[in-house]
């Protein structure tokens, strides 16, 4: 086990101005030392270059950053999974699981040397009765990180279906892995093993890909085969497919899940939610909603993984940047990129395909190729192939508010923060 | 099953030795070629100055994306307006018409220093197992041997022209059996990216194990080239990393539709095929073809892969009073079937696919063989010096003839060798180069200009038994009509397509 003292860079303040053109933004070179939060000058505008009288109600838009690499003490920056859990946030990276410490800030890692099993974490996820860490090893198998210790499973030794598992959901005593060759599930209390593939499941094809369990189901996102949902108590299935079994177009955008080619599932509110390297989706049980580039805020349809937060507010992480759906009811969106060239960050209010404000304030996201992204309270927890990022949701609220009770970002008497209204 | 790290040194005699089989044995002396496929030497396979700017335009930092040219087609897969699914209807979105870009940070990894070779990742089914996918039985060893010994060629090539010439250094293979099981490719694909760490992968055959290796090549991020999957759906998953130099079925299924109605004119067609992932997904464009122009398939019928009696299946397709048969599997398959299908008094044209265009289909099918005619992803005896001179090196160098999957692989992995010369020991820039390329690559096969998603749109032949063998034809040979191909995408037509 290594550990690093924290050098914690707070990388984004803006702040949003009452009246449109001006606003307050820390410089990025105004580092947090030592935990204590740094306060910025007025150096970059946060500003809206759109406004119709139609867009009275803006959703919460983050604008306080932080930013954590290699310099900061992770093991690796190429970050495939964020795990926030109470008071520490676990991280899995192409070399190494990291451990970040929210109130101490300081970043404890391993490696294989370390007694990782191996040394690509694809997934985490947190037993919240034990406190095991299960992690889903990209080519690896499966681990538990419980007590100091690793413990190992993979497809020599027990019922794992195959080594390369690409996501890991606990669900009450039973631990999932979604794996390309199947899913697995582990009973922690029995020890029993079930397997699950194109036998005794309805696979077309059996490359999983993401897993989540919550409200007595479990839902897998299988490259090829859609959204898979496993009734736990009837122990039932029930897919999700394109109605148009097309691969090179989608029909209708609403009329079932967009593409086939499903990377991530989240599940909250009875709501689920896909990504796909061919847009998005929302199911509310009823009804089916597709998201394109073209006609909505998501950054790219290239969307690695999904987190729903609620049913109206779902996370994007995709390969330009990371989309988050605020308002589904007003299809209001908030897209964040960075551009490092320039030093600056753009956060990008969209009301389907329509930018109704953007706001340019200081680097957000640590990189554009999103890989991940974890809800985490009001916060929210981005995992990026250079490095991870931390939104800090002062003041979060979800949904809408009307533009004259709004509050962007931090405090005003930060000098980092303000309000702004949109007529 | 792993294998081995094979090193092929310049200058030194190469033995590759895979679970008892002995692939070839020669010093790289006795294999000296007369022509030499996408060599970064060969200053007219690509324009340099093209290829320059590409590479200042991939020379940036960690956080920038290259302003790349994206390639945008204007037809999925030169695909018919009348064999397009749902015609009548304009889709809300059309894929794979644009090309994919890699916006990560791989482009400003340096070029590491402590290497002693150049090492280029190979997969494909060279071992016998016990196989899951394919129907239970191992059956592709003789394709992915062939595809190893042209692969292993161009590597032998390589280094007698003095390996990656920048550092000098030596190019290497690491051979990777893929054995079947679904996964394993998975697993050997992140060995070889993050242990061995090969700079790029040609491979494989199978198409469920194609698509788990490339599954894991877009995480690992690591460029993948296939030269012997003819699924269609191989290439249709958006991954930026991935490319193919091997027309595939749903081109050859396009042209044996046109043949089977638009020229010949029939409308009662059946099909038998393998029952595995090769012969579900490999008439699925006759299949929707057929059913698109009108003549829907009568009845398809599956068989276990490695079976002899084909009997309940042959039995339904002659009461449905075909005037044609299809048939998607191997080439023992094949040509029992028609063995049996004559037989039983059958005698309706035999239409197969690119695997019975084999020596060994014409050798067991006998005279029954004759007047067969398959769909074939390239001419091999297209009269070329290049290919000629592959074909005297390669028989020399094995004593065995090239195929069509070591010309293939040869092609495969010579693009490969080609982008690791031109971009570098990166893989992002290797991937760019390849995805990027100004120009066809000119290969034995022919040449390979690739679509929007990377994948081969190179011409696909007719294969016909005649005499005891097997001569090529194109669509012009036999005035093969074809349907209206629409210069536009579908979103954007101003009306759908009617008949």
């Amino acid at each position: 086990m290594r550990s690093r003292s924290r050098r914690k860079r707070i990388t984004v303040i803006a702040a949003l101005g009452l009246a449109a053109g001006w606003s307050l933004a820390a410089k990025a070179s105004d580092r947090v030392k030592g935990g204590a939060l740094a306060t910025g000058k007025a150096d970059a505008t946060a500003r809206p270059v759109a406004q119709t009288a139609q867009t009275p109600e803006l959703p919460y838009v983050y604008t306080k950053w932080e930013q954590f690499t290699t310099k900061d003490g992770l093991p690796n920056d190429h970050i495939f999974a964020v795990k926030a859990d109470g008071d520490r946030v676990w991280i899995g990276t192409e070399d190494g699981l990291a451990r970040l410490d929210k109130k101490t800030r300081r970043i404890k890692y391993w490696k294989e040397e370390d007694g990782l099993p191996w040394q690509v974490v694809a997934a985490i996820d947190v037993h919240p009765g034990t406190g095991d860490v299960w992690l889903g090893l990209f080519g690896g198998g499966l681990a538990r990180f419980s007590g100091g210790r690793f413990d190992h499973w993979h497809q020599l030794n027990s019922g794992l279906v195959n080594d390369v598992v690409y996501g890991v959901a606990v669900e009450n005593d039973n631990v999932w892995a979604a794996t390309t060759a199947g899913a697995s599930r582990y009973n922690t209390v029995t020890g029993e093993w079930s397997i699950f593939t194109e036998k005794n499941a309805p696979m077309e094809e059996i490359w999983n890909y993401g897993v989540c369990a919550a409200d007595g189901f479990v839902f897998l996102g299988v490259w090829g085969s859609g959204v898979l949902e496993y009734d736990i108590e009837r122990g039932t299935w029930k897919d999700y497919l394109d109605p148009d079994g097309e691969m090179e177009i989608d029909l209708y955008r609403d009329d079932g899940i967009v593409h086939v080619i499903t990377t991530g599932v989240s599940f909250v509110e009875k709501t689920l939610w896909a990504s796909t390297y061919f847009g998005a989706s929302r199911y509310d049980g009823r009804h089916w909603r597709g998201y394109f580039d073209h006609d909505s805020g998501l950054p790219s349809n290239f969307s690695n993984a999904v987190q729903g937060r609620g049913a109206n507010e779902a996370w994007f992480a995709t390969d330009k940047g990371l989309g988050a759906l605020m308002d589904f009811p007003t299809d209001t969106w908030v897209t964040y990129t960075t551009d490092h060239k320039t030093h600056k960050g753009k956060a990008l209010v969209q009301r389907g395909s329509e930018v109704i404000a953007e706001f340019e304030t200081a680097p957000n996201i640590p990189h554009n190729y999103v890989l991940w992204v974890d809800c985490d309270g009001d916060d929210v927890w981005v995992g990026t192939s250079k490095g991870l990022g931390h939104a800090i949701g002062e003041g979060y609220y979800p949904g809408l508010k009307v533009a004259d009770r709004v509050t962007m970002g931090p405090r005003a008497d930060e000098r980092t923060t303000g309000r702004r209204a949109i007529p | 099953m792993r294998t081995r790290y094979l090193p092929v040194w310049f200058g030194t005699a190469v033995s590759v030795c895979i679970g008892g089989l002995l692939v070839g044995t020669a010093t790289a002396a006795e294999a000296e070629p007369a022509g030499r496929a996408g060599d970064a030497k060969t200053p007219t396979s690509t324009g340099q100055t093209d290829i320059d700017r590409l590479l200042d335009a991939i020379d940036v930092g960690p956080y920038e994306v290259p302003k790349l040219d994206l390639q945008k087609d204007d037809n999925y897969a030169r695909s018919s307006a009348d064999v397009e699914p749902f015609r009548h209807v304009t889709p809300f979105k059309e894929h794979f018409l644009e090309q994919m870009e890699y916006t990560g940070p791989g482009r400003a990894i340096p070029e590491p220093e402590d290497l002693d070779a150049v090492k280029i990742g190979f997969i494909g089914p060279i071992m016998s197992t016990v196989s899951v996918a394919t129907g239970g039985k191992s059956h592709e060893e003789s394709l992915g041997i062939a595809m190893l010994r042209g692969a292993l060629l161009a590597v032998e090539q390589a280094n007698e022209r003095g390996g990656y010439l920048k550092r000098g250094l030596p190019f290497g293979m690491v051979i990777s059996n893929d054995n079947g099981l679904w996964g394993a490719s998975g697993n050997e694909i992140i060995k070889m990216a993050y242990k061995d760490k090969v700079w790029a992968i040609l491979g494989t055959i199978d198409g469920a194990n194609s698509h788990i290796a490339i599954r894991v090549a877009l995480k690992a991020e690591v460029i993948m080239m296939n030269s012997g999957d003819t699924d269609p759906t191989f290439i249709e998953t958006n991954i930026p990393w991935v490319a193919r130099c091997i027309g595939d079925d749903r081109q050859m299924g396009y042209m044996l539709v046109d043949y089977l109605f638009r020229k010949m004119k029939y409308t009662r067609v059946g099909i038998i095929r393998a029952s595995n992932r090769y012969g579900r997904f490999g008439v699925r464009e006759i299949l929707d073809g057929a059913r698109r122009m009108g003549h829907p398939i009568i009845l398809e019928m599956a068989y276990q892969v490695g079976g002899e009696d084909y009997s309940l299946q042959l039995e339904r397709l002659q009461e449905s009073n075909l005037e044609a048969m299809v048939h998607w599997g191997d080439a023992v398959d094949g040509a029992l079937i028609l063995n049996q299908m004559r037989a039983r008094g059958m005698n309706q044209p035999y239409f197969v696919c690119d695997r019975c265009v084999s020596d060994e289909f014409l050798q067991i099918a006998g005279k029954n063989a004759e007047g067969v005619i398959g769909g074939y992803p390239w001419d091999p005896t297209r009269k070329d010096p290049q290919l000629g001179a592959f074909r005297e090196v390669f028989e020399a160098r094995f004593g065995a003839e090239a195929d069509t999957y070591a010309a293939h692989g040869y092609d495969g992995m010579n693009m490969l060798l080609w982008a690791v010369q031109t971009a570098g020991l990166n893989r992002a820039k290797i991937r760019d180069v390849i995805a990027h390329r100004p120009t066809p690559f000119k290969g034995v096969t022919g040449l390979i200009p690739l679509s929007a998603c990377l994948d081969d749109l190179g011409e696909v032949f007719f294969a016909k038994a005649e005499n005891g063998e097997f001569n090529y034809y194109s669509r012009k040979d036999w005035e093969v009509p074809q349907g209206v191909i629409h210069p536009r995408d579908r979103v954007s037509r101003k009306t759908a397509p009617v008949d």
